[in-house]
């Protein structure tokens, strides 16, 4: 019977606990009190325990054991108990109307069972004050009896007085002392007429109030029309009376103010803004490119002497090496930004000089060769040893300058769309001819403005959002590539997310639609086809890429759907190549998303489907190769920033170096897998070196096409020894360099390099001497793990607490304080149940043992008198024997 | 419509006339009929599945019974002679039947096969001689002939053995089948087909009875006969003992080593005479050698072996090639196995984790996991090796001081040389790679990695489980198409 404090008692219980407490001190015996003596005196604490009534709460507790414990101490071992069943009778809780509540509620629900349950006209009706309950819910009259019982005494019950003298024969011993005092039937009678009366009067009143407010209704109905209208005319009146003059003033008071607001920006701080905002945003690029990794080699190899090791410098040393953002707020790469950051000074200042500049910079990046990237240093090489192409890799510089210098322009009219989206064209233009003549691309330029301006005054200017794929396909059906595009463009300007409310859900579909024109576009491509499929893919690619930024979750969603359901299928058919359109997907996907993150939820699946393709499918025919070299340049654009491996690349680069080399010999050069030792389908039957190569890039048509020819082969040598400086230069920093181009250079230096043509065998002699010489100077160190920081050891100092309560304040968390609270407070109960098991045991042990002593008393007593009444006997027949022996 | 309706007719035809002759069994030509047809060629299914029926109903109903008295030649009478003249061609078409087995058409080679299998059971229940064992009777020489049959050297039989293994369920039949099998096996090189066969009969035959004691031929009630574990053992050291010393291809090698260790092994009195076929096995390259290196382990493991040149076999093993065989998974496990030990000189364990490191820069992702996990738990076990992750020497090197060509583990100087690979994957494109290549950053934990979890794992897998990852951040590329294309890459290298 472990005693149950019961903290949170209802606020009416202490106020009745208060005043038993005040009953208490009253009475409080100064004997039973017993005062604690206190050992430290603390100011300001306030203290429950320093006064107690030891005796008084002995006897409490004493006196509710006898109450339960001793009570199930008597009727233990006994089998047989009365029990009493009425309801509520034992329990004191219950008032006594509960009790008759409980007990009605019982015999209706016994009224309810089985049988009865066909006594349909049982039903009682329930009732009040005599009328049923539905037809009081109808208020058919509003006046109810309340008001009659309210005034004067209860209806018909007898006076108070009268009662008194009465009844019982209450009057006949006072009868005496009055005076006049009439029989008692007089006295009843008296009482009869009384009451008739009363009732008559009250009658009368009743019925005269009701005529009064009957009559006082029908005035009020008459009236109601006349307090109308009285009302309307009271307000017209006043508003005749407005002047202009008001009207004006209350005008102009209310007038709407211009709110405050920015000032309208220049241009300079909209550029200036603009760079800052993709400063921040190439910033966020890189950490999400490092990921979690913290690596030693990010951090700033010079380190001032000032340095306070706080990594304020760490930001602006990366960004310096790293990347740059030209004047013109062009986002570059890394070292090609720092080269053009040179070359567009050298072109402001003249046009005409920009050869010489060339060379010079040629001659600076020749100087610093670590510094300079290895692709500018390559091309840049080649124009030094080969007259031939310097005028071709001219062009391609004079096309990038004239890029910038178009670009210069529109840094001005940003604000303006017309200017912005024709530049878009041009720089597409640009890419497409870019080895092509100055002059001729100055003329094309010009001509294809044209082409553009008529199409887009041919073109309607408004658009409204496809339905169905279906009725997308309709409108771009027949329609040129650049017609396409801007078809797609004014679509979604009119159609803009804040002109309409579904339109951002809409627009998210067509995007939807785009991807699946991409997708039927390219998976029914043939050989001839391909080309323009091509021209209207990068034709609706800025058109995507808005839609793309307009509904981000869309974008991200439909195209991770996408690829999902291209690597099922691919799935089931591991070996086979899938289609074209997945390379255009992958190539969307590059543009789209950012594909330097470390972990990305649409670029890492791709990574992995685009290593499952190199490592799974063999490349059987040209077709098939050429898939594979692209999936490698689609890894090479991906990791173009970020800089990561994947292994798979370099083993398809070196296997499509392996199908050149010849072998003649009985010895197995090794290769792995999906390619075959034996295969040797690259290797050049003619010799090439004197032929000349215009355009050594790979052509779409090479996807289509299944023989091997000549050109091909040169080509895509070229281009995957090209790839593969790439990477070599991309992979530079990695201490296994060597090791993973390692088969490159053996490969490498079994292939007749004198066949191919002079561009061709210059790049691989290039890559080879950087090989070679990469592996000469390595320099190792081996792995030291960072040192750990060393435990700071635990401080002795004195613990300052500012606002200082008595309690400490322990520092933890707070579900462990909860816990340590809960601990805490089971230790103290389990205290107090262990004690108050104690005490019970001592209780019990009383009781036995005064149960025993009275036992013991009982039977000494009988014993004695036993012991009594035998020495009485013994007495007694001692004198009779006595009286004998006398005789 | 015709071609169809034909068959159709003639099966109801055949059924007809064995309805007839069963009712009237005096009557030679109704049978002789369905005979003739059944030489024809044919309608094959049909005409099994009519003599089947004849056959069963004529065993049961003992009319080729004849009652042989001791020392007393057999009456002449034409009843007999009748019976004579049906158990001659009841053995006649017996071998028919069996014929039947070699057929092309799978159909009717199962067909075959239950017939056969049928009339067996018919006859076991119903003998046709008095024998003095009368309840414990299996037609030996009728199941040997089917057996025959099956261990053909022409053509691969493995329809027909998948579908006998539905009687290998029945106690009785397995027993015989293990007890004719030693019969069955010729001590000199059989065919290559015939050694196929063999094997994949014995990897379907169990050593112990069937839980469901049935039986074929005979009452399931009375239990007359009792399968003996010993006998099917000394059975199979017998067949063994032959099909070792046999010639083998490499298939049939593969083939042999599976069997070996998915049923014969425990089950042999010696294995250590394993020992010579498995060494000669595992210079064999591909499969086999694993195979055979899961053998050794099991020999080293239960029967003391000792086999010194095991760790140089085990090396030599870790080549770029094993990535795309089907097995890799298993050898990585043996390895693990085999290098669990942690008595082994950390030299040996050094070129080991060398050697795994440099196969891991050319592994596809998910091996590379598998590859740093297992480093990660060999330098755990041999704290010795933590000098690869962590080394203060300062001295730099020109090149890695391992020599990836030695053969042997002890002389490739793995010892003084470093992770740097492991170093370089923390690069790879992979985020789960790249994670898992990071533990060479942080002290090592103290519990190892659990292999067989990553073990399994293959690209789709991982494919899979990155396409899951789900988090709310949509990161877009912040350059637009006409800036970006400037250095697309694929633009450099394509006309598009």
């Amino acid at each position: 019977m472990a005693k149950v404090k019961n903290k949170k008692r209802s606020s009416s219980d202490k106020a009745q606990a208060n005043k038993e407490r005040l009953n208490s001190k009253k009475n409080l015996n100064p004997f039973e009190v017993h005062i604690n003596r206190e050992k430290i005196r603390v100011i300001g604490q306030k203290r429950k325990n320093d006064r107690g009534l030891p005796g008084v709460s002995r006897g409490n507790a004493i006196e509710k054991r006898k109450r339960t414990l001793l009570q199930e101490y008597k009727i233990q071992n006994k089998s047989n108990l009365f029990m009493d069943k009425r309801i509520g009778e034992r329990n004191g809780h219950l008032t006594e109307d509960d009790k008759v509540m409980a007990r009605f509620t019982a015999v209706r629900i016994k009224a309810h069972n089985k049988k009865s349950i066909y006594n349909l006209a049982d039903d009682e009706v329930l009732t009040h004050k005599g009328q049923t309950l539905s037809e009081i819910e109808k208020f058919d009259d509003p006046r109810s009896d309340d008001e009659d019982s309210l005034e004067g005494n209860d209806t018909g019950k007898l006076d108070k007085d009268f009662v008194e003298e009465a009844h019982f024969g209450g009057g006949v011993l006072k009868k005496t002392g009055r005076e006049g005092a009439t029989s008692h039937r007089d006295l009843i009678n008296q009482l009869i007429a009384e009451s008739k009366k009363r009732k008559a009067e009250k009658q009368q009143v009743k019925e005269a109030t009701l005529e009064l407010t009957e009559k006082l209704d029908t005035e009020w109905k008459d009236l109601i029309p006349l307090v109308n209208t009285s009302k309307c005319n009271d307000e017209e009146i006043p508003k005749q009376k407005i002047n202009d003059y008001d009207k004006i003033m209350r005008e102009l008071r209310f007038e709407a103010r211009g709110t405050v607001s920015d000032r309208l920006k220049t241009e300079d701080e909209i550029a200036r803004e603009e760079k800052e905002k993709l400063e921040q945003l190439e910033k966020e690029r890189l950490e999400r490119m490092k990921g979690i990794f913290t690596d030693k080699e990010n951090k700033p190899t010079h380190r001032s002497a000032d340095d306070l090791d706080d990594g304020i410098l760490y930001e602006e040393v990366f960004d310096d090496c790293t990347l740059s953002y030209n004047k013109e707020g062009e986002a570059n790469v890394q070292i090609d930004a720092v080269l053009n950051g040179k070359q567009i000074k050298i072109d402001n200042e003249d046009n005409e000089n920009q050869k010489d500049d060339n060379v010079g910079d040629e001659n600076s990046s020749d100087e610093d060769m670590e510094t300079a990237s290895e692709d500018s240093f390559a091309d840049l090489k080649e124009q030094t040893s080969e007259s031939e192409d310097e005028e071709a890799q001219n062009t391609e510089e004079v096309t990038e300058i004239e890029d910038e210098l178009s670009k210069q322009p529109s840094l001005h009219n940003t604000s303006e769309n017309r200017t912005h989206s024709e530049e878009k064209i041009t720089n597409g233009i640009q890419e497409s001819v870019s080895s092509e003549p100055q002059d001729h691309i100055k003329e094309d330029l010009l001509k294809r403005k044209e082409i553009m301006e008529q199409a887009r005054k041919e073109l309607p200017y408004t658009f409204s959002l496809p339905e169905s794929y279906e009725t997308l396909l309709k409108l771009l059906e027949n329609q040129p590539s650049h017609h396409q595009g801007i078809i797609i463009e004014r679509m979604i300007k009119c159609n803009h997310a804040s002109l309409a409310e579904g339109n951002k859900e809409n627009l998210g579909l067509l995007f939807a639609y785009l991807l699946q024109y991409i997708n039927d576009l390219f998976s029914e491509a043939t050989k001839d086809s391909i080309k323009s499929s091509c021209d209207i893919l990068r034709a609706i690619f800025p058109q995507i890429y808005e839609l793309a930024h307009l509904h981000k979750e869309n974008a991200h969603n439909s195209i991770l759907e996408v690829v999902k359901e291209k690597y099922d299928d691919y799935r089931k058919k591991k070996k086979s190549y899938p289609g074209v359109e997945l390379l255009m997907f992958f190539r969307l996907i590059s543009l789209l998303f950012s594909t330097s993150d470390l972990r990305h939820q649409v670029v890492t699946p791709c990574f992995i489907f685009i290593e499952q393709i190199l490592l799974k499918c063999p490349p059987r025919d040209r077709g098939k190769l050429s898939y594979g070299f692209f999936a490698t340049t689609l890894i090479l654009q991906y990791t173009s920033l970020s800089k990561r491996y994947l292994p798979a690349t370099i083993n398809y680069l070196s296997g499509i170096l392996h199908m050149a080399i010849p072998k003649s010999g009985v010895k197995l050069i090794k290769v792995s897998r999906p390619f075959k030792s034996t295969c040797s389908d690259l290797v050049l039957l003619e010799n090439h070196s004197l032929d000349l190569c215009e355009d050594l890039k790979m052509n779409v048509t090479d996807l289509f096409c299944t023989r091997y020819d000549e050109q091909y082969k040169i080509r895509i040598f070229h281009n995957a020894v090209k790839a593969l400086s790439e990477f070599h230069n991309n992979l530079e920093g990695l201490p296994s360099c060597c090791e993973i181009f390692e088969p490159v250079l053996r490969y490498l230096e079994l292939i007749p390099l004198q066949n191919y043509p002079v561009i061709v065998q210059t790049i691989a002699q290039d890559l080879i001497l950087t090989l070679q010489k990469q592996k000469e100077n390595r320099q190792l160190r081996k792995i030291v793990r960072e040192a750990e920081r060393p435990k700071a050891l635990r401080l002795y100092e004195p613990k300052i607490v500012e606002v200082y309560d008595v309690k400490r304040h322990r520092l933890q968390s707070k579900e462990k304080a909860e816990r340590n609270k809960l601990l805490h407070k089971l230790r103290q109960e389990k205290k107090g149940a262990l004690r108050e098991i104690r005490r019970d045991k001592e209780f019990l042990g009383r009781v036995k043992i005064h149960q025993r002593i009275r036992s013991d008393k009982e039977r000494r007593d009988k014993v004695n008198r036993i012991y009594a009444e035998a020495a009485m006997q013994q007495h007694e027949l001692n004198a009779m024997d006595r009286k004998k022996r006398k005789k | 419509m015709s071609h169809q309706e034909r068959p159709m007719k003639i099966s109801k035809q055949l059924r007809q006339k064995a309805q007839e002759f069963l009712s009237c069994k005096r009557n030679r030509r109704n049978l002789e009929d369905i005979l003739h047809h059944f030489d024809c060629g044919a309608d094959q299914h049909s005409c099994l599945l009519t003599l089947e029926t004849v056959f069963t109903a004529l065993l049961k109903e003992k009319d080729m019974y004849i009652e042989v008295v001791p020392l007393k030649p057999v009456e002449k009478t034409p009843e007999n002679l009748h019976k004579q003249w049906l158990r001659e061609v009841y053995e006649e078409t017996y071998k028919r039947i069996l014929l039947c087995l070699e057929n092309p058409s799978p159909k009717i080679q199962a067909q075959a096969l239950s017939t056969a299998m049928n009339i067996i059971s018919a006859e076991g229940k119903c003998p046709l001689e008095s024998s003095i064992r009368l309840e414990n009777y299996v037609p030996l020489a009728k199941l040997k002939a089917v057996l025959d049959k099956m261990l053909s050297s022409n053509q691969n039989n493995m329809l027909i053995i998948n579908k006998y293994t539905e009687y290998l369920l029945y106690d009785d039949i397995l027993f015989f089948t293990w007890k004719l099998l030693p019969t069955l096996t010729p001590k000199y090189n059989p065919s290559e087909v015939y050694i196929m066969n063999y094997l994949m009969l014995l990897h379907k035959l169990d050593i112990y009875q069937n839980s469901e004691m049935k039986i074929l031929c005979g009452d399931d009630s009375s239990p007359f006969f009792k399968f003996d574990d010993n006998v099917t053992k000394k059975c199979v050291n017998k067949v063994w003992h032959c099909v070792m010393h046999w010639d083998h291809s490499h298939q049939t090698q593969k083939e042999m080593l599976l069997v070996l260790h998915e049923k014969v092994m425990p089950h042999l009195e010696k294995p250590l005479l394993l020992t010579d076929f498995l060494m000669d096995s595992l210079d064999v390259p591909g499969p086999i050698s694993l195979l055979a290196l899961q053998g050794i382990l099991v020999l080293i493991q239960d029967h003391n072996l000792d086999y010194p040149g095991i760790f140089e076999k085990l090396y030599s093993m870790f080549e770029p090639e094993i990535f795309h065989t089907k097995y890799k998974s298993r050898l990585f496990f043996l390895s693990d196995m085999f290098l669990s030990s942690t008595h082994l000189p950390e030299n040996l364990v050094a070129a080991f984790v060398k050697r795994l490191a440099r196969l891991a820069l050319i592994a596809p992702s998910e091996d590379v996991i598998v590859i740093c996990n297992f480093i990660g738990n060999l330098i755990l076990r041999h704290p010795g090796l933590k000098c690869l992750l962590n080394n203060s020497d300062t001295s730099s090197y020109t090149s890695d001081p391992y020599i990836m060509e030695e053969r042997d583990p002890l002389k490739s100087n793995a010892i003084n040389s470093s992770l740097w690979e492991i170093r370089t994957l923390q690069q790879h494109v992979q985020p789960t790679v790249a994670f898992a290549a990071q533990f060479i950053n942080t002290s090592l934990p103290s519990v190892e990695w659990d292999l067989n979890q990553v073990l399994s794992r293959t690209g789709d897998d991982i494919f899979d489980r990155e396409v899951r990852k789900f988090s709310k951040l949509i990161l877009l590329h912040f350059e637009k198409p006409q800036e970006a294309e400037k250095h697309d890459r694929v633009l450099q290298y394509w006309n598009l």
